[in-house]
């Protein structure tokens, strides 16, 4: 008899313990899968962004083009069901192998940012001496949200978000 | 009591090791996920790149200089024709992208080999005044995180053979995408030499004409008034051959680059791409100090849209020495931002043998391909994402692939 005590003591513990450590496990698991999804598709936004703004101030400085041209994007509104913001700053490019006299080329760094959560991501994108960057916000859940650039007579093409 | 402790030291490890396969079984299958959603990623990725290649002529590119049309260093990277918007290439900028095909060395210089001697074709320029595949990645921003290769190959492709050889005829096959180019119409220019002046140098005659492709896409050409012979390389030709059917354009050429004994074959090299410098040689392959000299007679031609060759530089004649020097000509300034090509024949007067050789000016002029890519190998465990866009070079269809795969290890699950 004491034996089927003994077993009760350690094996009901163990049951019980069963219970929450199954789930915990999963949901350990499934937070990497979440996070490592999130970390993924905000990387894919920020290097399709990118793409699109690299596209935007290619077509204007076209010799033919002028004018103001704004692209809308077809981006996620939402990541796993959280917005999220971007932000940009245009650099000189520090590699002199890309850019060995020191003014032909501008490095756009794009950030963006999960809004709740935190999580970041930057790309860097490769743009021509002639482009000016507005401090400008780009918010996923904007229903116009996209890319606007207006070129000037002297040839410079100013960029920013719109929302 | 031992039978109690038994039980318990069962169940404690069937209990460990089903939570272990339970977190190893669902961990694999996120980890598949994970991999899939970054395939994803890789293929929007590819799509996205290969939209900013062709979309975009790069930088320097404005009305004074274009990075294409000169030896500048250049600060953005982009292969679209600054004259044009779309999808349409610049044969210039194609020029300056170093091939993975094997480099060729002659005269203290290495040169960039997109075609060496492929139907008599040669396109060689010094690989110092070539972009580079790191160049190209940094400025792409891929440089350390993707591998890519870019093909651009020409969207009709043409075979041509000699199905006889006294008097002359060839076989013209013509296929577009994987099935034969039916009943489309097809233009020729027939240079040819087989007589010389009384200084022994070899004289150029074109001839031009319409061919027809039959239901299998062969055409067959044969002159009997010219009564062409290419045995014991009594004849030598150059064959520029255009389809033209829907819209699709496709060029293509076959010169009789013939190594004549004791005396080798001639191979133009670009000198200096800028200047449109040209040089003739012995091909170094074949060269021995012994060769005997061979007698040319040269002519660069503009290949307009129209098809029709017009000659710059006409009758350009002397002699290719094993041991040189190597005799150079430059190319008009006015003709060198248009496609074209330069026709050289060659001929030795010892064993009085006839051969030619062509050097397209500009991609897709007779339609050459380009491979730029690190290296010809392709990664055996990593997943490739790749994409096609139908481009033009000039008036030739032409497709741009691209392959891009992860150098971070996303492998491909087993």
């Amino acid at each position: 008899m004491p034996h089927v005590t003994i077993e009760h003591m350690i094996m009901m513990p163990i049951l019980i313990l069963q219970i929450f450590l199954f789930p915990l496990t999963a949901s350990w698991i499934m937070n990497i899968w979440v996070n490592s999804r999130r970390n993924l598709t905000l990387q894919e936004v920020a290097s399709h962004l990118g793409s699109t703004i690299q596209q935007v101030y290619f077509l204007l400085n076209h010799k033919t083009m002028d004018g103001t041209l704004t692209q809308e994007t077809d981006l996620p509104l939402l990541i796993e069901n959280v917005p999220y913001s971007g932000n940009a700053t245009l650099g000189a490019v520090l590699d002199p192998t890309l850019d060995p006299t020191g003014s032909s080329s501008k490095l756009l760094e794009l950030t963006l940012k999960l809004s709740e959560i935190g999580t970041t991501t930057t790309t860097s994108v490769l743009l021509g001496q002639n482009v000016l960057w507005l401090e400008s916000t780009y918010v996923s859940t904007s229903p116009n949200s996209g890319v606007t650039a207006t070129k000037f007579p002297n040839g410079t093409i100013s960029m920013s978000f719109t929302s | 009591m031992a039978g109690a402790v038994i039980d318990h030291m069962i169940s404690l490890i069937i209990f460990l090791a089903v939570l272990l396969a339970f977190i190893g079984l669902f961990g694999e299958t996120v980890q598949t996920a994970i991999m899939y959603q970054k395939n994803g990623y890789l293929a929007t990725k590819c799509s996205d790149l290969l939209d900013n290649i062709l979309l975009n002529p790069g930088s320097p590119s404005n009305e004074t200089v274009h990075w294409g049309r000169s030896n500048c260093a250049i600060t953005s990277f982009g292969l679209q024709d600054p004259e044009f918007t779309e999808y349409r290439l610049s044969p210039f900028s194609l020029m300056r992208l170093q091939s993975s095909s094997e480099e060729i060395y002659y005269n203290n210089t290495w040169y960039n080999n997109a075609s060496w001697g492929i139907e008599g074709a040669y396109l060689l320029v010094p690989k110092s005044e070539c972009i580079n595949y790191s160049t190209a990645t940094k400025l792409l921003g891929t440089n350390g995180t993707f591998g890519i290769q870019l093909e651009i190959t020409p969207t009709l492709t043409f075979t041509i053979k000699e199905q006889a050889e006294s008097p002359l005829e060839l076989a013209i096959q013509v296929d577009g995408q994987g099935i034969p180019l039916s009943n489309a119409p097809l233009t020729y220019l027939m240079f040819w030499t087989d007589t010389t002046s009384q200084e022994g140098k070899p004289i150029l005659n074109l001839e031009t004409g319409p061919l027809t492709t039959d239901p299998t896409g062969k055409a067959v050409w044969r002159n009997d008034t010219l009564g062409l012979t290419t045995a014991d390389n009594k004849t030598a030709y150059t064959f520029i051959v255009k389809a033209s059917i829907g819209g699709l354009t496709g060029v293509n050429c076959k010169s009789r680059n013939a190594y004549i004994e004791n005396a080798g074959n001639i191979a133009p090299f670009i000198d200096n791409y800028e200047d449109g410098t040209i040089l003739l040689a012995h091909n170094p392959k074949n060269n021995t100090s012994d060769n005997e000299a061979l007698h040319f007679n040269a002519t660069f031609y503009s290949l307009p849209d129209i098809f029709w060759p017009i000659p710059r530089l006409s009758n350009w004649t002397g002699l290719v020495n094993a041991t040189g020097p190597d005799p150079t000509m430059q190319i008009p300034v006015d003709a060198r931002s248009a496609p074209g090509f330069l026709i050289v024949a060659y001929y030795s007067s010892s064993e009085n043998a006839f051969g030619m050789s062509i050097m397209p000016w500009g991609i897709g002029s007779v339609g050459v391909s380009v491979v730029f890519a690190e290296n010809p190998f392709m990664p055996a465990n990593e997943w490739v994402a790749a994409d096609i866009r139908q481009v033009r070079v000039g008036d030739t269809a032409y497709q741009a692939k691209l392959l891009l795969w992860s150098l971070e290890g996303y492998e491909v699950v087993k």
